[in-house]
């Protein structure tokens, strides 16, 4: 192949592998989020090195990280900020609470209630929260890489569906392996070498090349693809519900973004098909009789993808 | 799968289905040669059965719903009332136990329709059981393939069923079965694990050499049978005197009813020593009823009417006024069979036994009876003198209408009568017809020839019967245009009649086939009911009656002479092959000596394959070419690559490039190397070029990806890739 990967993004990645032992994969697709304004759901359970990630990824960029750990008594003004009465200026002054930062780590978010999630969720969308009838506008980049423990663990607030909706792309961090621990291993004897990290890029630069994403060349024969792969998700007989139009916006942002990271000016089928299942799965509900028999999202996300035919040829126009 | 199930693939349920078409051919001839009606309900079973054998259905279930359909069925053939009213029943079960009874005691004819049709039933069911068994057990059927064929082939002998298409039909289908199982039977013996027939090497082969060899035995000559057919022997002894809707060849009086299909017969009548060849006449009609012909007997009519009459006097018939009075001819007759009555030529005017014959002519029909000792009985050979009936053109032409008594009273008054209720299309057509035509004669001819083209079809068995109310003629000149000679002479007649020019119908005898030449120069010529014929003769003023043939494909051998022209009479050589009913084969000369027998059989060969394949040259082309086809379609792995690399040599422009990529796609695909259409070009590619070892599809997808997906085509890429694409579509070569 005669293309290459983005020097910067590369720059990072390579940042990010000094400290975390695999996970390439995970770190490229928190990038492409970041790359494209969205935020990442991550779900899985504790001590794989959610944590260890974010914040590699907040060094590599000179990005503030802001950690919030959810907790079921935790109140959304804790989220957002407080205004405090200041007895010397003799008025409300404003606290900002951990959202104002760029790089928001929401550990646990489904152990809080559905209010203080939706404190958060709203910040995420509207990129502002409001707080006693003011609006903070938040910093720039903002990005929320969130975690959830999976649903089925006891004392969670599930998400509702419109707020995962939210979320740019989800994705499950997974086990090492035998040989990737055993590095963890290794390296886990001397000390922590997160501390150590050193900026590659800073934030200017980043703006720059979220920028420079948003030129990446998508086909009108691409756009049809994704359309076609979005209303088939609709129209599957095991969906209650389908992949809505923000999930095919965000197809095609992650898949530019994607695209970019990797060095090239255009959209390739295969980048959509490589986001799809991070894309999809947590946009669609399935009914209630296909998932008593045991089929998950991601299985119908596989099977829409072998389904619909990649375009070959050129749209005739 | 335990090998005791039914495979339920398309291969097994092929040869279910062929296995229908086998027993179907049994239940066939049933229906027509039996008085079984409701054949539906007996195919419907073998469905069923068939059905429920391929579908596994365990066996108690199986059972039960046979039965069910069995007893369902027999309850709505025989018993009223509902369903559901279950009282039928037991009187069912008392009709079984009687018949069962009668059983034992042998009393067979005893037996009552439920039962027959209970004791159908259950042979069918063995007879379904028994093919299952044959094609899933044993992998074999030829005992059953033969025992079908030997049933068709003695049927279509032995009785009226024509069993030519069954032949070929059960043919395709057991050689299709016996095939496939034959392959099954190597698989299992070999132990092979396969699922489905193999195309290319088993089914295409086996499909080639059925078509082919069902093609030769469709387009090869068949010899003529050595024994006459048996069947119309049979019918006789069966009905008596002709049956209802089927007509027999032969000579019958009843021509009230005509139309509808008739069976051949080759029983010889009588044979006939000719100096010339002639028709033979028997009787003619004058009376045209809509559906036929019958005789009007006026009131007048008694028993002094008939004109008595004994040999060796003139026989009191005046066909017509002959130039020639002095060119008579004579025929010797040898009867077969005894029909009261004597045939005799156009022109007749005396005749000749060794015993004592008197013979009684009746005016109105023109038929002769022999009487011997006042008992009715014909001659077993006689011979006949008469005038060789030869006639002027320019004197026909000139004939008009006369004045003269007979002419005006007695002509017009018989031989132009028409029904009624004859629809005017017929004198319409008479018109368009004769348009132009000043004289009779003209007139007459242009309504001879009328039906030789036109569309009109010689056939003997897709024959219509007119339906109630509907005009026999006006059916065949309007509707079907097929018929037999009764078709078109009786058309004929009715068309003249509507111009007002008087016909009669005739009845009688084609000369027959040629047998042999006798010492004396004479031929002797065999006439079968298969040559029973007719014609119509028509009346010209001041020279009499004269016969017209109308049939498609027999001639008239009556000589018209012309004073301009003087080329008739017709060379009775020539015509042979024409006059009889049903095509001869091609005469054999001096069918004597076993050389030229063969030499016979070899020329026959010829001609009938030239003949076929002249009359069916488009189809063999298309044959051809099909063969050809799919010839190349199958071969199509060795040279379509060097066709797309020899057609994109030419081209050097990059344009060329997307089209090129895409044409090796479907290569790739043809090689077998599938893309699934949600597979990426990129994946593909990895596919392939880990397939074929090389890299170039990698390369080659790397561009077509920029041109598709980026929408530009980098100059030269077709000229930096093409090596590579070459390549790989020798690669591909199969």
């Amino acid at each position: 192949m005669s293309t290459q990967i983005n020097p910067a993004i590369e720059r990072i990645l390579d940042n990010i592998d000094k400290v975390m032992t695999g996970k390439r994969d995970v770190a490229e697709l928190s990038l492409v989020a970041l790359l494209s304004g969205g935020h990442v759901l991550l779900e899985d359970v504790p001590g794989v090195g959610k944590t260890m990630m974010v914040r590699a990824l907040a060094k590599s960029i000179s990005a503030e990280l802001r950690r919030i750990q959810f907790t079921p008594d935790l109140l959304p003004s804790d989220v957002t900020g407080v205004s405090i009465y200041n007895p010397k200026e003799m008025e409300f002054e404003f606290r900002p609470g951990p959202i104002m930062g760029n790089i928001i780590l929401a550990d646990e978010i489904n152990r809080t209630s559905p209010k203080t999630q939706s404190a958060l969720l709203e910040g995420m969308e509207e990129n502002s929260v409001t707080v006693d009838g003011v609006t903070h506008k938040l910093e720039k980049p903002f990005f929320v890489m969130a975690t959830q423990n999976p649903i089925e663990y006891e004392g969670t607030y599930p998400l509702p569906e419109a707020q995962l909706d939210r979320f740019l792309l989800k994705m499950k961090m997974g086990y090492p392996t035998v040989h990737e621990e055993i590095e963890v291993l290794n390296r886990a004897q001397k000390v922590p070498p997160i501390e150590d990290l050193e900026p590659v890029v800073d934030l200017l630069e980043l703006q720059k090349l979220q920028k420079e994403m948003m030129d990446v060349y998508v086909d009108p024969s691409i756009r049809r693809y994704i359309v076609n792969l979005t209303t088939e998700t609709r129209s599957h007989p095991k969906v209650y519900l389908g992949v809505s139009p923000r999930g095919s916006i965000a197809l095609m942002k992650t898949a530019q973004a994607l695209a970019f990271s990797r060095g090239r000016d255009y959209v390739l089928p295969d980048d959509i098909q490589y986001l799809a299942p991070f894309v999809f799965s947590h946009r669609i509900i399935l009914k209630s009789e296909s998932r008593y028999e045991g089929l998950s999202t991601e299985d119908i996300v596989t099977e829409v993808l072998a389904s619909v035919p990649v375009p070959i040829q050129r749209l005739v126009k | 799968m335990i090998s005791t199930k039914v495979q339920m693939n398309f291969a097994t349920f092929l040869l279910y289905t062929f296995s229908f078409f086998l027993l179907w051919e049994w239940l066939r001839p049933v229906e027509q040669l039996t008085d079984t009606g409701n054949l539906g309900v007996f195919l419907g079973f073998i469905i069923l059965a068939l059905i429920l054998a391929f579908l596994n259905v365990p066996p108690l279930l199986k059972w039960l719903v046979k039965l069910v359909y069995i007893l369902l069925q027999i309850q709505s053939i025989y018993y009223d009332g509902s369903i559901l009213n279950v009282s039928w029943l037991g009187t069912f079960f008392t009709d079984v136990t009687r018949n069962l009874g009668l059983v034992w005691n042998g009393d067979f004819m005893g037996l009552s329709n439920p039962f027959r049709t209970l004791l159908f039933f259950i042979l069918l069911w063995i007879m379904a059981y028994l093919i299952h068994y044959w094609i899933l057990k044993t992998r074999r059927i030829l005992v059953f393939f033969f025992m079908t064929i030997l049933f068709i082939t003695v049927l279509d002998t032995f009785t009226p069923y024509e069993g030519d298409g069954a032949l070929v039909r059960s043919g395709i289908v057991g050689f299709s079965i016996m095939g496939m199982l034959t392959f099954y039977r190597l698989v299992e013996r070999e132990n092979i694990q396969l699922k489905n027939l193999p195309t290319r090497k088993w089914v295409v082969p086996l499909a080639i050499m059925i078509a082919g060899s069902a093609f030769i035995g469709y387009a090869a000559p068949k010899s003529e049978p050595i024994w006459p057919d048996p069947v119309p022997a049979f019918l006789i002894n069966k009905n008596g005197d002709g049956g209802e809707g089927e007509r027999r060849a032969g000579y019958g009086s009843d021509d009230s009813n005509l139309g509808g299909p008739f069976v051949g017969d080759g029983t010889v009548v009588f044979r006939a020593e000719m100096e010339q060849r002639h028709y033979w006449k028997v009787e003619t009609k004058d009376h045209y009823t809509g559906k036929g012909w019958n005789v009007l007997v006026p009131d007048s009519f008694n028993e002094n009417s008939f004109l008595d009459f004994s040999e060796n006097s003139p026989i009191p018939i005046t066909s017509f006024h002959s130039k020639d009075p002095e060119d008579t001819k004579s025929s010797t007759v040898f009867n077969q069979f005894d029909y009261g009555h004597i045939q005799y030529p156009h022109g007749v005017v005396k005749v000749e036994t060794e015993e004592l014959y008197l013979y009684r002519l009746s005016p109105l029909t023109e038929r002769i009876s022999a009487f011997r000792d006042l008992e009715p009985e014909a001659p077993s050979s006689y011979t006949v003198e008469y005038k060789v009936p030869s006639f002027q053109v320019e004197t026909l032409q000139n004939g008009m209408p006369s004045k003269d008594e007979y002419y005006m009273n007695y002509i017009l008054n018989n031989y132009t009568q028409l029904p009624e209720n004859l629809p005017s299309s017929v004198r319409d057509l008479a018109l368009e017809i004769t348009e132009g035509k000043e004289n009779w004669y003209d007139q007459v001819e242009a309504i001879e020839n009328y039906f030789h083209s036109n569309g009109f079809v010689y056939d003997q068995v897709n024959v219509e019967v007119p339906e109630e109310g509907e005009d026999y003629v006006a059916q065949f000149l309007f509707e079907t245009k097929r018929g037999y000679c009764d078709n078109f002479s009786t058309s004929m007649a009715v068309l003249l009649r509507t111009l007002d020019i008087p016909t009669r119908w005739v009845k009688g005898y084609t000369s027959g086939d040629y047998i042999r030449t006798l010492d004396s120069g004479n031929r002797m010529y065999e006439v079968t009911n298969n040559h029973a014929h007719s014609w119509v003769e028509v009346y010209f003023p001041e020279v009499g009656w004269v016969p017209f043939e109308p049939t498609k494909g027999f001639s008239n051998n009556i000589a018209f002479s012309s004073e301009t022209n003087r080329v008739t009479p017709v060379d009775m050589e020539e015509t042979q092959e024409t006059t009889a009913p049903i095509p001869d084969p091609p005469e054999l000369e001096e069918a004597g000596s076993s050389a030229s027998f063969t030499d016979n059989i070899s020329n026959q060969w010829k001609g009938k394959v030239g003949n076929f394949f002249k009359d069916q040259h488009k189809g063999i082309i298309l044959l051809f070419a099909f063969i050809i086809g799919v010839g190349t379609y199958l071969t199509r792995g060795k040279w379509l690559p060097h066709y797309y690399i020899f057609i994109y040599k030419s081209k050097k422009e990059d344009k060329h490039f997307p089209s090129a990529y895409i044409t090796l796609l479907s290569q790739l695909e043809r090689f077998g190397l599938k893309r699934k259409s949600g597979q990426t070009l990129r994946e593909y590619a990895r596919v392939v070029d880990a397939r074929l070892e090389g890299r170039e599809m990698r390369v080659l997808t790397d561009r077509y990806e920029q041109f598709l997906y980026r929408g530009n085509l980098k100059d030269g890429t077709w000229s930096e890739t093409k090596e590579m694409w070459e390549e790989l579509m020798k690669k591909i070569v199969t």
